[in-house]
């Protein structure tokens, strides 16, 4: 043991440092472009910009209205996680731990979602909000972001539930608790590593989401955070500063929050360990 | 695992049976209600209007870059016309045909929007998605070039003209000058500029082949050279001659001789890898669009270009030009009569002097002038001797569209993949099946 | 008493005892899935059976899409071509994506200094948006201006500079290293959410027993990380067939250059929304067609790879 950590760390450290390199490395290079001329950036891509300076983000913040892009965002992203991972920890558990000869049928028909491009029934999609009356309204993201998210969750979580040892649930049980009590109070708080993936990959994809708020919002008053920035692309085409400013300020938000909520995750994690 | 099999398969009989339902229900109502919708909003909107109450109009664009410039033009349309609030409200280029699509299919969608010109717009208006315009002031004035480009295969008119856009190549007139070299005016002559350029160590032209549209355009410029300008377009069109025109063949080995004036890499440059090279006074030509005038300014205000038309062999020079987008009707719209309304005044000359006043562009409607240099100028080409773009205005159409094969084939001879005999076949074998006169 | 304890802690008897009320749990996960995901899809999959002038449906007929699809040139060769390349998607992630996720995750597992940082910086790329990504790396991969040529320059490597993307034979590799490098850090999470589940008993018990490197590799750490190993295979196999966002991002919806980046949804939207310069394609049939035909492959590969890791589960 001791003899296979005295060559092996330093080897772990070599590998660690350079993946996280190039993790890091294209990230900063955005960020620092964002300060950079169009001209800067061609000639010398790889410099430090000549002068700091926040005008760029200036002016695209008064062209958008991005507090309120941000608004909606918020809004549609943390209602759809909490929603999908209260639905798909129900659905999870039902399918993971009960034997009902229907079950794993179930479980392939939640997985049917993953195989096939939903971009395919678009059409029908969009006639379904239209009669809902959802068109320009963010519950028709917040319904997309919970059913797109589903299949996802539901195998993961799935995979995990199987993995608890079934004499904990026993326990509880003989103590006289019911399903919910089961699942709520013994099950997932031993789950937190998993709800804790389960949760930030929700919530990037529906805040990166951009083709469906393309599709079915139209005013500009309920555009989020990636639609409205993309419009600024196609403004700036030319000016690659400003471009990688509004790349920045798209991507910003979702890294503060992820900074923010990491800890969380990550002492759900290290918790799992210890358990 | 025997019993998952068979729910499975449960699963997979319910939806056979779901699809067929949808089939069903799908082909029933949307062909017999969504008539009776039409008619109905129509005499809603009829009785609204007597009533003078303020309509709201939507425009769909894929124009995200011209927000500020409609704000101008609506606020001129509001002056003779206080009750009609327009909003313009684009989407991204590249998402556009999707997003409009849909929503015309689902019987929504903007008021008025921007029509593709040519086969890629006439299929909305084929499918019973626009508005027949026919009745409204102000078409005469086009010429009938021009109006075709939103013509429906009935005879209707679909859409009002906006703009033109034109391909030459634009050059850098202080390279030029250094050089001491003038402004092409046979093919030859062009040749000798571009070996000058190279032997003077300066890339002779800003051009890149990654992506496919830049090379049919290309084409569309050194073609009319090759090809003696409107000679071979205009048999070409009515099937006198077809892509396997020794001509023809030789204007693609002519686009592959130009390789070795392109930039280094050119294999992997992107539009606006090549604008910038030019704007950045890297390479002295620079084979565009109109529209790209502004883009470049704006990129390096200190650049001094202008351009030339291409010239043939035999000293013909011509600029190559198209409708390029047209406005058109929604017909589902509950404001027809206040769309349509709209849409006359685009036919107008103030707006056609704001338009170019404002969008740097060339107008379609005739006899509007510039003041900018350079655009003025062209506008004057455009109008004396152009040669008509005919992969977009003729050869859309087909899965793949023979423009897409010509755009294909052309990348793949660049990469050594094919020869350009082949590419000439491979656009004939294609356009044999789509292009109406060669069948 | 004890009897109806022992009979409670047997499966079959406790899901009698808790009565119907645990048969609403998949419900609502059911009703929203069913409504915005089955439902849609398989309202558009009947479009394979149809055939369509524009946007017009006209009649049904049969399996004719089908039938063009593998037999009518260009669709047949382009299938076979864009099929090839979701192959190729599929190994490389699994090898430059998967496997050094699982090592990566390994090595955080094993407590290395800084491991919140590592953890954080491996993420961080899966926070962006693909469309920021694709825009981000099309200029880092810029023959002219990007920065890994200029730092090849800078390295005396001159000959390795090319044109990534444009160059046939190097664009789909770069754009799966992309997706590599966006996907990895989600790859490591779920190996090291694996790692952590793993009760430490069994690994102290085995290393009392005198286990150690290789062998507690296989005999202890492999077997008990199917469950998150299989998440991740099934995922990257999907995701790789129907790898579409970045390929649109950075090449557009023709596969450029030369349909060398062409993947089986990249053909699929271009034949069902056509380019955006052409406006949109008549092969809305034909493009169902493929949808459906890439549905099933992914349904039954799924499937018997399911099957196959269930049974190896149930060995070990």
């Amino acid at each position: 043991m001791k003899n296979s950590s005295m060559w092996s760390k330093p080897f772990y450290y070599v590998i660690v440092f350079a993946v996280a390199t190039i993790s890091l490395y294209p990230i900063f290079l955005m960020f620092l472009s964002s300060f950079k001329t169009s001209a800067e950036i061609f000639k010398d891509p790889l410099g430090l910009p000549t002068k700091f300076t926040l005008d760029t983000y200036r002016t695209l913040m008064g062209k958008v209205p991005f507090d309120q892009y941000f608004m909606n965002s918020v809004i549609v992203s943390v209602t759809s996680v909490v929603l999908v991972v209260v639905f798909c920890s129900l659905a999870a558990y039902y399918i993971a731990r009960f034997k009902f000869s229907w079950n794993n049928a179930i479980f392939f028909i939640f997985l049917l979602g993953m195989m096939i491009p939903i971009k395919l029934g678009i059409v029908p999609l969009f006639i379904l909000m239209r009669d809902l009356g959802l068109i320009n309204s963010l519950w028709s993201l917040i319904f997309m972001n919970i059913a797109t998210g589903t299949p996802l969750t539901i195998l993961i979580l799935t995979g995990f539930f199987k993995t608890m040892p079934i004499e904990l649930e026993e326990a509880a049980r003989m103590d006289g608790a019911g399903n919910l009590r089961v699942l709520w109070s013994v099950l997932l708080p031993l789950m937190r590593p998993a709800l804790g993936t389960v949760v930030i990959v929700n919530f990037i994809s529906a805040w990166n989401d951009f083709f469906f708020p393309l599709i079915f919002i139209t005013e500009k008053a309920k555009m989020t955070i990636p639609v409205g920035m993309l419009s600024l692309f196609g403004e700036h085409s030319a000016d690659w500063g400003s471009l990688f400013a509004g790349l920045t300020l798209a991507s910003l938000p979702m890294m503060i929050l992820f900074f923010i909520a990491s800890k969380q995750f990550m002492e759900g994690l290290t918790a799992g360990a210890v358990k | 695992m025997r019993k998952m099999t068979r729910y499975l398969i449960l699963f997979l009989f319910a939806m056979l049976v779901t699809i067929v339902l949808a089939a069903c229900s799908d082909s029933g109502d949307e062909t017999a209600t969504d008539a009776k919708d039409g008619n109905s909003e129509k005499e809603v909107t009829s009785s609204e209007e007597k009533v003078e109450e303020k309509v709201k109009l939507t425009i769909g664009s894929w124009r995200t870059e011209d927000g500020p410039k409609y704000e101008k033009v609506i606020a001129l349309f509001n002056e003779t016309n206080p009750n009609i609030q327009v909003e313009f409200s684009p989407t991204k280029n590249t998402e556009y045909n999707t997003i409009l699509n849909t929503a015309l299919q689902a019987g929504e969608g903007p008021d008025i929007f921007h029509l593709r010109p040519y086969a890629a717009g006439l299929k909305l208006a084929d499918a019973g998605f626009v508005e027949p315009i026919s009745d409204i002031d102000g078409l005469d004035q086009y010429s009938e070039n021009y109006l075709a480009a939103s013509k429906g295969a009935d005879g209707e008119q679909y859409g009002v003209p906006l703009n033109i856009s034109s391909t030459q190549f634009f050059y850098n007139k202080k390279i030029f000058a250094d050089q001491g070299l003038e402004v092409p005016a046979t093919w030859d002559e062009f040749i000798e500029v571009n070996e000058k350029l190279l032997d003077a160590g300066i890339t002779p032209i800003a051009m890149g082949t990654k992506e496919g549209w830049l090379l049919s355009l290309t084409h569309g410029i050194v073609g009319s050279g090759v090809l003696d300008g409107n000679v071979f377009a205009d048999k070409l069109v009515t099937g006198e001659t077809d892509f396997s025109d020794p001509a023809f063949v030789e204007s693609i080995e002519a686009m592959n001789d130009l390789k070795k004036y392109f930039p280094a890499n050119s294999e992997g440059l992107g539009m606006d890898d090549i604008r910038t090279i030019f704007a950045m006074e890297q390479a002295a030509m620079f084979p565009l669009g109109s529209w790209e005038i502004p883009v470049v300014s704006e990129l390096n205000p200190d650049l001094d270009f202008g351009f030339f038309p291409m010239p043939s062999k035999n000293g013909n020079q011509s600029v190559t030009t198209w409708v390029d987008g047209s406005f058109a009707i929604n017909a589902k719209s509950k404001n027809i009569e206040a769309a349509k309304t709209f849409l006359e005044f685009l036919t107008t000359k103030e707006f056609g002097e704001l338009f170019v006043d404002e969008f740097k562009m060339i107008s379609a409607i005739p006899g509007i002038t510039s003041d900018d240099e350079l655009l003025g100028e062209l506008s004057k080409t455009v109008e004396s001797s152009s040669t008509p773009y005919y992969w977009v205005v003729n050869f859309v159409s087909g899965d793949p569209t023979t423009k897409t094969v010509l755009e294909t084939e052309l990348q793949g001879m660049y990469l050594g993949e094919v020869t350009p005999a082949e590419v000439a076949q491979k656009v004939q074998g294609n356009a044999e099946i789509s292009f109406e006169p060669f069948k | 008493m004890m009897t109806t304890v022992q009979t409670a802690s047997k499966k079959k008897g406790r899901k009698i005892g808790k009565s119907w009320t645990i048969h609403l749990f998949p419900i609502p996960a059911l009703i929203i899935y069913g409504l915005f995901v089955l439902y849609p899809i398989l309202a558009a999959l009947s479009y394979s059976f149809y055939s369509f002038n524009g946007f017009s449906r006209e009649s049904f007929v049969g399996f004719d899409n089908f039938v063009t699809l593998f037999t009518t040139e260009p669709y047949g060769s382009m299938f076979i071509n864009a099929f090839k390349h979701n192959v190729l998607y599929f190994g490389l992630q699994m090898v430059a994506m998967n496997g050094l996720a699982f090592i990566l995750a390994f090595i955080i597992y094993k407590k290395v200094k800084g491991a919140e940082f590592f953890k954080i910086a491996f993420f961080l790329p899966r926070l962006l948006s693909v469309i920021v990504v694709g825009f981000l790396w099309k200029l880092i991969l810029n023959p002219n201006f990007g920065t890994l040529n200029i730092l090849l320059g800078r390295l005396g490597l001159e000959e390795l500079q090319r044109a990534w993307l444009g160059d046939p034979n190097t664009a789909l590799v770069s754009i799966i290293l992309v997706n590599c490098w966006f996907g990895l850090g989600f790859g490591v999470l779920i190996f090291l959410a694996g790692f952590q589940s793993i009760p430490g008993e069994l690994i102290e018990a085995a290393r009392l027993d005198g286990a150690k490197g290789m062998t507690m590799l296989r005999k202890i750490y492999l077997p008990l990380m199917v469950p998150s190993i299989m998440i991740m295979t099934v995922l990257t196999f999907i995701q790789s067939f129907e790898a579409f966002e970045l390929v649109y991002a950075m090449q557009g919806s023709m596969g450029e250059p030369y349909y060398s980046t062409d993947t089986l949804a990249v053909f699929f939207y271009r034949l069902a929304f056509g380019s955006s310069t052409s406006g949109s394609s008549d092969a809305l049939g034909v493009g169902s067609a493929l949808a459906a035909v890439l549905f099933f492959f992914i349904l039954i590969c799924t499937m018997i790879f399911l099957k196959f890791t269930n049974k190896k589960e149930v060995e070990m």
